[in-house]
């Protein structure tokens, strides 16, 4: 499930980044950030080739590991029990027991084939067969037998070179000591123990004897050399060699073996009733030694006693076993125990004739079976069928206690290989249908035993099997506790091994995190398949939660490789080179270590690791050692993300480098790069979403260290951008160099902006806003939205950063459009008295440019792009003009610009900013200033001077009365001037001689035309004139819109009129003047009181305009008058 | 007379550095928005503040980084450095061995901001918090004055975030030698007429996150 959702993850990350990248950008590290980005999915992949590849090649291996000493304790047993077998004494028994078949199978089966089976199981040679059969045949049944039991003996004299002896006992009646009956053999010992069981006929109680003799097996050849022997021929093959061998020598009596001692018991010496007693050994040879003494219970029956019955079975069990095995050879993984045909019908005809109960064959069948399983392992399911119909009887006490014995004497030998089985469990990498039932047949045999109580003098654990367990000190563990400990052995011992068998050759730091990623791998694929396959069964049968077991011991295991190393590796980290603020690409180390993706990769399994293990057992997982795993790689991080911008930086420039500026499809307007740039972002917040960091202060920080790269990126990308279309969109034509905006530059700005527009978005992908959500969780609701604050002026810092890097490029292309203009403008300007054609040159290359512009960029930052031009057109204008100034250019040079401005203004609808504009409207009024004629100009002086006329609230030089009218019919204007009123007198007596002289402005327009004077009236500054004028005009000059009456208030000097004193003036717009018929009177008209005035300054920007041309002489005059009335007057006033 | 479309922000980063509680964020907080908190928290990782400036008739946006002083944000805190324009090495005067880690605190810049010449570069030492009672003062200005002077003629000035003493002298302070560092740096640039060692001096606006 997590595997799918990871995968799905992976997937739907890598959909997003898009399918139009350049794959060469990608080329240059090698898809460093690919490999951080999908480490997950290459996984995924690798792991499953992995656990195939582990499948053939290690399990194997692993699987050999048999424990040796249990082999050798294993092969003793075998060996003791084929040796002890009456293979003679039994064969008769059988015999006798097929020639009396009872029940059902008499008829059907034919006696004869029986016989052959039973030939070949036995090894019978044809002489000794029919021997046996012809004695069995004329045999009645014993009327008496004699039960003995052969208990154990002590204090045995020993034999062989090491001081012990391999003893067993061979028992036989005096009067038939051709019929022998042999105990098994127990080795290494000289305190044997047998329990086992036989009865023999004994036809003459009262003359026979009971001869027991105790023997050394072979001295000449140790057991452990018998083994040697043997060994080379596994299996069932192997035994069978064996009892073959030792088949002979019981029959023919012909063996090497040595006797320790002997003992005669005459028969009527024992009770009717029976009893067990020790009898001291004894050796004809030599009398003085002591040869020990054996126990032996003895007494006599009319039945075979039960418990032969039950040993015979299992002797009879075994050999049929064996002959099974090797000629009928039953699937061993699916066998369930049951036999056919002769051996299933030898089998029943001895139980039933023997009385036996389903009980005893069962617990035949445990006994023997497990026997066989020690050398030729079967399946685990019939065990637990069989342990099924054995615990009822043994919880009933239907055995007898040395059946109890047997009992546990055999499940103490099925154990280790079940334990061996958990064991050996996560060996097997894909669990096959038939190992998950083993599993629970080797649980649920488990189950029943844990169920029983074991019998005291019972040591089902010994420590020289049972190492591994934990308790070792304490008392006999259960069986229970037992599989907790094979479990966790087994865990730990499986770690112990990955780690030793994908141990690096070479050590270094890479080869050990590459180490460390490999086992945290395993280990996750190892409680995966645990959990897929292993963890029900173990539940469902003992409650048992294996993966959670496993998982403890992992975590345990794996904090104590991992985090020492992380740490060691994290604090030797190589510091990245920078150059200045960039990375220094050229001295890149390329060492992988350096590049820190073995430790993300570790990182990474760690972290599937821990939540595969969080979800198992989702309350307490923070006592995992592994939920801190974070922390060791804490400063591994820095590092990561220094590597992250070291990458980005490198691929940016090469993303950079391979856009062929054009635009990648019909529907965008930019290039490939900001598409490149953008997916390494993106790869940067993949890396960033992988690394998952737990801890939510980190969290932050690292966020906001992300957020300053990505804009240090973007910053990057616009620098990069703007190297690349520098040299563009030069040209050279007939009109000389020029710069023309291509569409590159056009894109080029649309990258930066493209880029710059991920930033905000990228914010949200990061996660920030969980972040700040955990913070006010973690902390409180202040800090977190401190911390928000904090990232939301990281991000508008960086977007506007960006912004500033296209604002740059803008203003480069402007720039660089520059001296077109200023040609385009000043050639414009020059061109005197042609049609309006001036601008055309100017116009068609904005034109061009920002049609350009227009159809590529945003509207945004076409406006941009149109403000900053204009921003540059303008002060190219201004340039021009302060130039054209200096160079005193003809006013048709100032008219010129003033049109172009006009035009300009319009073209980069730039009215509303310019209004109200100080500077533009200061750059208007000269050009207008200077495009005109002089006369034009003097005109607008008189109209400045009119205004300020108008706007004077307090007359200090005084006011005029005068009635006016123009009598348009007849072009005549018709004026009475009344008086003057507070002259300023001129004269130093504080007084003057004033009269006022009319005439109309401008004077080229009216020259000829009369300039009406009053009379001069001494001594006053209060003159009544009461004098009317009539002016003749012209028609036109009647209609003229702009023309001025011009009054002038004089001073009569004693020299005369030639040198009058300008004293005052006033104006009046012509147009101002009411329009009558000739019959209406002046006095009719209403009286008009004028402000006087005088030039005040001389530096309005009309004046200085006049001043500019003083190298003319309407000009020169005009301010030479202009300044002696100011002149004049302050002359007077002295 | 370019639209506000088209205007530039100049930036300017400035870092503050010190141990933890000596009142780095109170220095910044107290500047940018003139307020004082009694009861701050101690500072996750990083924190910035904008402030406008007029410098030379230059409109410049001083980006305030506030860093963690403890210890345990060091590999959060480091990352941030590069890139910086001023640094504001901070010490308490009740507190000496806020003091005692000015060092350490200025290695730890020049080393992980990886600017060429640490004596080239605008440091400022603030001894905050004189608000205190001259018993508790552990700190002397002669004793801090000194180590400025061994430590390449670092200027020096003493603050109180919470009585509002000398903050905004403090920044002024460290920008007006920002800006005469600027200033020499491009008097070199162009007398030397060589190509600038350091790209990053000149790109005043791209100061946050200069490549």
């Amino acid at each position: 499930m997590e595997e799918e959702i990871w995968k799905k993850y992976v997937r739907s990350m890598s959909e997003e980044a898009g399918a139009t990248l350049d794959l060469r950008v990608q080329e240059i590290d090698n898809g460093w950030f690919e490999r951080f980005g999908t480490i997950l999915k290459d996984r995924n992949d690798e792991e499953i080739t992995k656990s195939c590849t582990v499948d053939t090649g290690e399990a194997p291996k692993a699987i050999e590991d048999e424990v040796p000493e249990i082999e050798t304790d294993e092969a003793k047993i075998i060996i003791s029990d084929v040796v002890g077998l009456n293979i003679e004494e039994l064969y008769r028994v059988v015999l006798y027991e097929i020639i009396h078949t009872v029940g059902a199978d008499s008829d059907n089966n034919d006696k004869e084939s029986l016989f052959q089976y039973l030939q070949d199981a036995f090894k019978m040679d044809e002489e000794k067969h029919s021997e046996a059969l012809a004695e069995v045949r004329e045999k009645e049944a014993p009327s008496i037998l004699l039960n003995v039991e052969v208990i154990q003996a002590k204090e045995l004299y020993p034999k062989d070179a090491n001081g012990l002896s391999d003893p067993f006992v061979t028992l036989y009646l005096n009067h038939n000591s051709s019929h022998r009956y042999n105990t098994s053999v127990k080795t290494e010992t000289l305190n044997p123990c047998w329990e086992e069981y036989f009865s023999l006929p004994a036809e003459d109680a009262s003359e026979d004897s009971l001869v027991v003799e105790v023997w050394d097996f072979d001295p000449a050849e140790t057991v452990s050399e018998k083994i040697g022997k043997f060994s080379g021929v596994k299996g069932v093959r192997g035994l069978r060699k064996l009892m073959k061998e030792i088949a002979i020598t019981a029959s023919t009596g012909k063996h090497d073996n040595e006797m320790i001692g002997v003992i005669s018991i005459p028969l009527k010496s024992i009770p009717s009733s029976g009893h067990v007693k020790w009898f001291s050994l004894e050796k004809k040879s030599s009398r003085t030694t002591k040869r020990g003494a054996i126990q032996l219970k003895l007494g006599f029956s009319s039945e075979k006693n039960n418990q032969v019955a039950a040993q015979e079975h299992r002797h009879l069990m075994r050999l049929i076993v064996l002959q099974e095995m090797e000629h009928n050879k039953p699937d061993l993984q699916t066998w369930d125990g049951s036999f056919e045909g002769p051996a299933d019908i030898i089998l029943r005809q001895h139980a039933a004739q023997s009385g036996l109960r389903p009980a005893d064959e069962k617990m035949a069948q445990w006994v023997e079976f497990i026997r066989l399983h020690t050398n030729q392992p079967l399946n685990f399911k019939m065990f637990s069928s069989i342990i099924l119909s054995v615990t009822d009887p043994l919880n009933n006490g239907l055995y007898s206690d040395d059946e109890m014995k047997l009992f546990w004497d055999g499940t103490k030998r099925l154990l280790p290989s079940i334990f061996q089985g958990i064991r050996k469990l996560r060996k097997t990498y894909t669990p096959d249908k038939n190992c998950l039932i083993q599993l629970d047949a080797m649980l649920s045999i488990i189950a029943e035993l844990s169920k029983l109580e074991v019998a005291d003098n019972i040591d089902l654990f010994p420590s020289s099997i049972y190492g591994w367990l934990q308790n070792g000190e304490k008392k006999a563990p259960t069986i229970l506790e037992c599989l907790d400990d094979a479990i966790k052995q087994s865990a730990s011992e499986w770690f112990v091994q990955l780690v030793e068998s994908t141990r690096p050759a070479e050590v270094s730091s890479e080869n050990l995190l590459q180490h460390a990623v490999k086992i945290t791998q395993q280990v996750r694929g190892d409680l995966q398949r645990s959990i897929e396959h292993f963890d029900k069964i173990f539940y469902t049968r003992l409650k048992v939660q294996y993966a959670i077991m496993s998982y403890r011991i992992y975590d345990e295991k794996i904090a104590e490789l991992v985090e020492p190393l992380v740490t060691e590796v994290c604090s030797t980290m190589k510091q990245l080179k920078f150059k200045g603020n960039t990375p220094d690409i050229e001295n890149a180390d390329v060492d992988p270590l350096t590049m820190g993706t073995s430790l993300f990769e570790l990182y990474l399994a760690l972290q599937r690791c821990l939540m595969l293990g969080q979800g198992l057992f989702p309350v307490g997982s923070d006592d995992f050692k592994m939920s801190k795993y974070h922390i060791w790689f804490y400063k591994g991080v820095r590092h990561w993300l220094d590597m992250a911008v070291f990458k980005a930086t490198q691929r940016i420039a090469k993303a950079v480098e391979l856009d062929d500026l054009k635009p990648v499809d019909n529907m965008t307007k930019f290039s490939s790069s900001p598409v490149d740039t953008r997916s390494i972002f993106h790869q940067i917040k993949l890396f960033w979403n992988q690394l998952a960091w737990p801890d939510v202060e980190n969290s932050f920080t690292f966020v906001a260290k992300i957020m300053d790269d990505i804009c240090r990126c973007s910053v990057f990308y616009a620098e990069k951008m703007g190297e690349k279309v520098a040299s563009l969109g030069d040209v050279e034509n007939s009109f000389g160099k020029s710069f023309v905006i291509t569409n590159e530059w056009c894109l080029a700005v649309n990258n930066i902006d493209h880029v710059r527009q991920s930033i905000q978005p990228f914010t949200h992908e990061l996660g920030v806003d969980t972040i700040v959500k955990n913070l006010s969780e973690v902390s409180n609701a202040a800090q977190a939205d401190h911390c928000r604050e904090t990232l939301t002026r990281l991000v508008e810092n960086s977007v506007d950063t960006v912004q500033n890097k296209i604002i740059e490029l803008m203003e480069t292309m402007a720039m660089k459009m520059s001296p077109s203009i200023k040609r385009f403008l000043l050639e414009g300007a020059e061109i005197i008295n042609q049609d309006n054609n001036h601008l055309d040159r100017l116009m068609s290359y904005l034109e061009e440019n920002v049609g350009t512009l227009y159809s590529q960029l945003s509207d945004e930052n076409f406006a941009r792009i149109l403000a900053i031009l204009w921003d540059n057109v303008y002060n190219i204008l201004r340039e021009t003009v302060a130039d054209g100034l200096e160079r005193r250019r003809p006013p048709v040079f100032f008219e010129n610009l003033n049109t172009t401005l006009d035009l300009l203004v319009s073209f980069f609808k730039q009215k509303e900013t310019v209004e109200g504009n100080e500077s533009y409207k200061k750059i208007k009024t000269d050009i207008q200033l200077h495009g005109m004629s002089t006369d034009q100009l003097i005109l607008t002086y008189y109209l400045e001077r009119l205004s300020e006329q108008t706007a004077l609230n307090n007359p200090s030089y005084g006011m005029m009365t005068v009635k006016m009218q123009l009598i348009l019919a007849h072009s005549l204007l018709r004026i009475e001037i009344l008086n003057c009123r507070n002259l300023l007198p001129t004269d130093s007596n504080g007084s003057c001689d004033p009269y006022v002289k009319i005439q109309l402005l401008p004077e080229e327009k009216f020259s000829g035309v009369t300039k009406p004077r009053t009379k001069i009236h001494k001594k006053t500054i209060f003159p009544l004139f009461d004098e009317t004028f009539q002016i003749q005009l012209s028609k036109e000059q009647a209609e003229m819109k702009s023309a001025l009456v011009h009054f002038v208030v004089k001073d009569q000097d004693f020299l005369g009129i030639m040198s009058s004193q300008f004293v005052a003036e006033s104006f009046i717009p012509l147009a101002d003047i009411p329009i009558t018929t000739m019959e209406t009177s002046i006095h009719e008209m209403k009286q008009v009181h004028l402000q006087l005035t005088k030039p005040t300054s001389f530096d309005s920007d009309v004046f200085l305009a006049l001043e500019h041309r003083s190298g003319e002489k309407l000009a020169r005059d005009f301010i030479k008058r202009q300044k002696a009335k100011v002149h004049q007057n302050n002359n007077g006033k002295h | 007379m370019s639209g506000k479309s088209a205007h530039k922000n100049c930036l300017l980063k400035v870092i503050i550095l010190g141990d933890g509680g000596v009142g780095k964020s109170c220095l910044m907080n107290r500047f940018v928005n003139n307020h004082f908190d009694d009861h701050s928290f101690h500072t996750i990782g990083v924190e910035f503040l904008n402030k406008e400036m007029k410098i030379k008739n230059e409109m410049y946006t001083l980006q305030i980084w506030d860093t963690a002083g403890q210890e345990r944000f060091k590999s959060l805190r480091t990352p941030f450095y590069r890139g910086s324009d001023i640094c504001m090495l901070t010490y308490a005067v009740d507190d000496k061995s806020s003091f005692q880690s000015l060092g350490m605190w200025k290695n730890e810049f020049v080393y992980y901001s990886d600017i060429k010449d640490g004596s080239a570069f605008p440091f400022v030492v603030v001894a905050n918090k004189v608000d205190i009672s001259e018993e508790k003062r552990q700190v002397s200005e002669v004793e801090a004055r000194n180590w400025c002077k061994e430590n390449g003629d670092l200027p020096y000035i003493e603050t109180s975030a919470k009585d509002a003493i000398n903050v905004d002298v403090a920044f002024n302070m460290a920008v007006d030698i920002w800006s005469q560092l600027e200033a020499e740096m491009d008097k070199q640039g162009m007398s030397n007429d060589t190509i600038r060692i350091d790209p990053n001096r000149n790109g005043k606006r791209e100061a946050c996150c200069g490549l």
